[in-house]
């Protein structure tokens, strides 16, 4: 398979904005980090990027960094892998987080320095998510595209929201189990707007490019004959899948209507668009106490490029497993349509 | 009384078997498990053969002295269930009922069709995932007449006792009561869960209905029944079961050295599941 060797691809023009001092302004970054100003000092295709386990997996004291194969340092999953979107060929760069039929919240931390990817915790407990009959766990390979932020500042101006903090969300379809921290080439084939707690957070449907599937799928509604009930099933389970932890039902933009490739390619973008924003140090602290860390190790120009994290975010070895509560291989039937 | 399983050999392998233990001797789940657990017949004993959210097809095995729990074959490659949309792998923990027997002699008179001349089927829905080769004691709910390529395939339904659900379960209607969804997606599990292997749809018997604890109570008896002639020698045609036993001292087939007869425990770590295992098939029509 072939990868681009940039780590940083840039698109081939502005995204169309209205004239607010707010898309001003970022046009005006876009510019700044455009191709010639914006350099990075490594060059991490996929294939030289691996992962290493630390502390004890299904504790709080776990966590799975991205590391240089070569130099077996670390690097950031938000910040230093490359999205590498590329739109003729309408491919990315993801990173999973949680494999398909599992329930342990993995995801990746945008506050913790080197970004790892980490347990949810809620009320103290690190967090699972409950099987809602006739599903197990997560119905996806479900992670993020690095270099994505779903700016949590700015409001949406289509839908009056702002978004939920953290990378864009993406649910692999592939037949394979993805292990968490697997980073994948994927073929991106639409997205579904869920409204969750109020803050806008985007559901990129995508199929590994190296599935068998990805030959015969080049947009959302191959789906509806490829894989009859898939989409269904995923706008249902998105819905209904904090029902369980008696929590209400979560709603949808564009009344739960998939997004097709062409339209989630711009989105993807957007995302793209306010994390340069955010990397290169424009969100103000103001704005929002809790944005993420913007520390990073790849791309030279930006204000918090370090040339290493610090090496004790490897002091704590891997352990075994803890053991997975039996009440999380519970069924929950809940009765909705 | 305590069940133990004896591993010999390495999971998801062709030497894999699980010979089941009373208080550390070898019996036949077929044959030496009782049942009935209890005198007024309330709870049974179930095998559980197949967890939860797992592909392989682990049965009972009719041939083999002392019938443990081998992988089923076909065409001398392991089986495993596959993944239908939008299902992992079996939906229930599923098993057997010891001292059963659906007689392949018999025309069943509200089916019309033989018995599938295997243990009678049980599905366990309380919440805990078991372990291959698990002795339960359960309750029974009701039923499900499948018609697996033409033969009567009864699909007992039961739960744990010790589910934290198992005292509000005590006929079918309590299932659908607090279990929403639950016998509409096992009757379409079994309805296509062998479409991805190129078969067709299975079929049921009363239109696909759940017939309730009362009904299931009679087709388990009827299936005691058949056993009881079963072990007895006294069948039409026995079908090649092996009926050593270890207990029953009256039966013709019992035998005090099967038991040293067993191999010794060997308990490798279970092999690797080909990865083609994992893949979802997506099904027109089907469960969604």
């Amino acid at each position: 398979m072939f990868f681009s060797s940039r780590s940083v691809k840039f698109i081939s023009a502005p995204l169309s904005m209205s004239c607010t001092r707010a898309s001003a302004r970022l046009n005006l970054t876009y510019q700044h980090l455009s191709a010639s100003s914006y350099t990075t000092t490594t060059t991490n295709t996929i294939d030289s990027i691996g992962n290493i386990n630390q502390g004890t997996k299904y504790t709080s004291d776990f966590k799975n960094y991205a590391i240089n194969k070569s130099t077996g340092k670390v690097l950031s999953y938000f910040h230093d892998i490359p999205l590498d979107l590329n739109i003729e060929t309408r491919e990315a760069n993801m990173i999973v987080e949680v494999p398909r039929w599992s329930n342990a919240k993995f995801e990746i931390s945008t506050k913790l320095d080197g970004n790892p990817i980490v347990q949810d915790i809620k009320n103290g407990q690190v967090r699972f998510v409950k099987n809602l009959f006739p599903h197990h766990g997560y119905i996806h390979n479900y992670g993020a595209f690095p270099q994505t932020w779903e700016d949590p500042t700015t409001e949406n101006e289509k839908l009056g929201l702002f978004g939920d903090n953290d990378p864009l969300d993406v649910c692999e379809i592939g037949s394979a189990i993805l292990p968490t921290g697997t980073i994948k080439r994927v073929k991106i084939l639409g997205s579904l707007a869920l409204i969750d707690d109020g803050e806008l957070d985007w559901k990129v449907i995508v199929v590994d490019t190296q599935d068998p599937l990805a030959k015969e799928v080049y947009d959302i509604h191959h789906l509806f004959t490829k894989c009859p009930g898939l989409l269904e099933t995923t706008r249902h389970w998105f819905r209904d899948y904090k029902l369980a932890d008696g929590k209400p039902q979560n709603e949808f933009a564009f009344n739960g209507e998939y997004k097709n490739s062409k339209q989630t390619l711009e989105i993807i973008q957007e995302c793209n668009q306010s994390w340069k924003r955010l990397i290169a140090g424009k969100v103000k602290v103001s704005d929002n106490k809790n944005i993420p860390t913007i520390a990073n190790v790849t791309l030279s120009t930006t204000p918090q490029y370090r040339g290493t994290f610090d090496d004790s975010l490897l002091n704590n070895p891997s352990r075994p497993d803890a053991v997975i509560p039996p009440l999380v291989h519970k069924n929950y039937f809940i009765s909705t349509d | 009384m305590t069940y133990t399983v004896r591993q010999v050999g390495a999971a998801n392998t062709l030497e894999y078997k699980g010979y089941i233990e009373k208080d550390g001797k070898p019996v036949s789940p077929f044959h030496d498990i009782p049942l009935y657990a209890n005198e007024e017949k309330t709870i049974l004993n179930m095998i559980v053969e197949v967890p939860r959210w797992t592909n392989a097809k682990l049965e009972i095995s009719k041939e083999i002295k002392l019938n443990p729990i081998i992988q089923d074959t076909k065409k001398g490659k392991l089986r495993f269930v596959r993944n239908s949309f939008p299902h992992h792998g079996y939906i229930h923990n599923y098993g057997a009922f010891p001292q059963t027997w659906e007689d392949p002699n018999q025309i069943h008179p509200e089916t019309k069709a033989k018995g599938d001349n295997d243990p009678l089927d049980v599905c366990e829905i309380g919440e805990r995932v078991a372990t291959v080769g698990e002795v339960k004691q359960v309750k029974v709910l009701g039923v499900m007449a499948l018609l697996d390529e033409g033969e009567t395939d009864w699909k007992i339904i039961v739960i744990d006792v010790n589910d934290p659900f198992a005292s509000k379960l005590n006929d079918i209607e309590d299932v659908e009561t607090h279990l929403p969804g639950l016998l509409r997606a096992t009757n379409e599990w079994f309805r296509i869960y062998k479409i991805p292997d190129g078969k067709p749809e299975n079929q049921f018997a009363f239109s696909g209905e759940c017939k309730n604890k009362k009904y299931a109570e009679e087709v388990i008896n009827e299936c005691s029944e058949a056993w009881k002639q079963l072990i007895s020698g006294k069948s039409v045609d026995s079908k090649g079961i092996d009926l050593t036993n270890t207990t029953l001292v009256d039966t013709p087939t019992y035998s005090d050295v099967a038991v040293k007869e067993v191999p010794a425990a060997n308990p490798l770590p279970a092999a690797p599941i080909d990865k083609s295992i994992d893949k979802w098939f997506f099904i027109s029509g089907g469960a969604h």
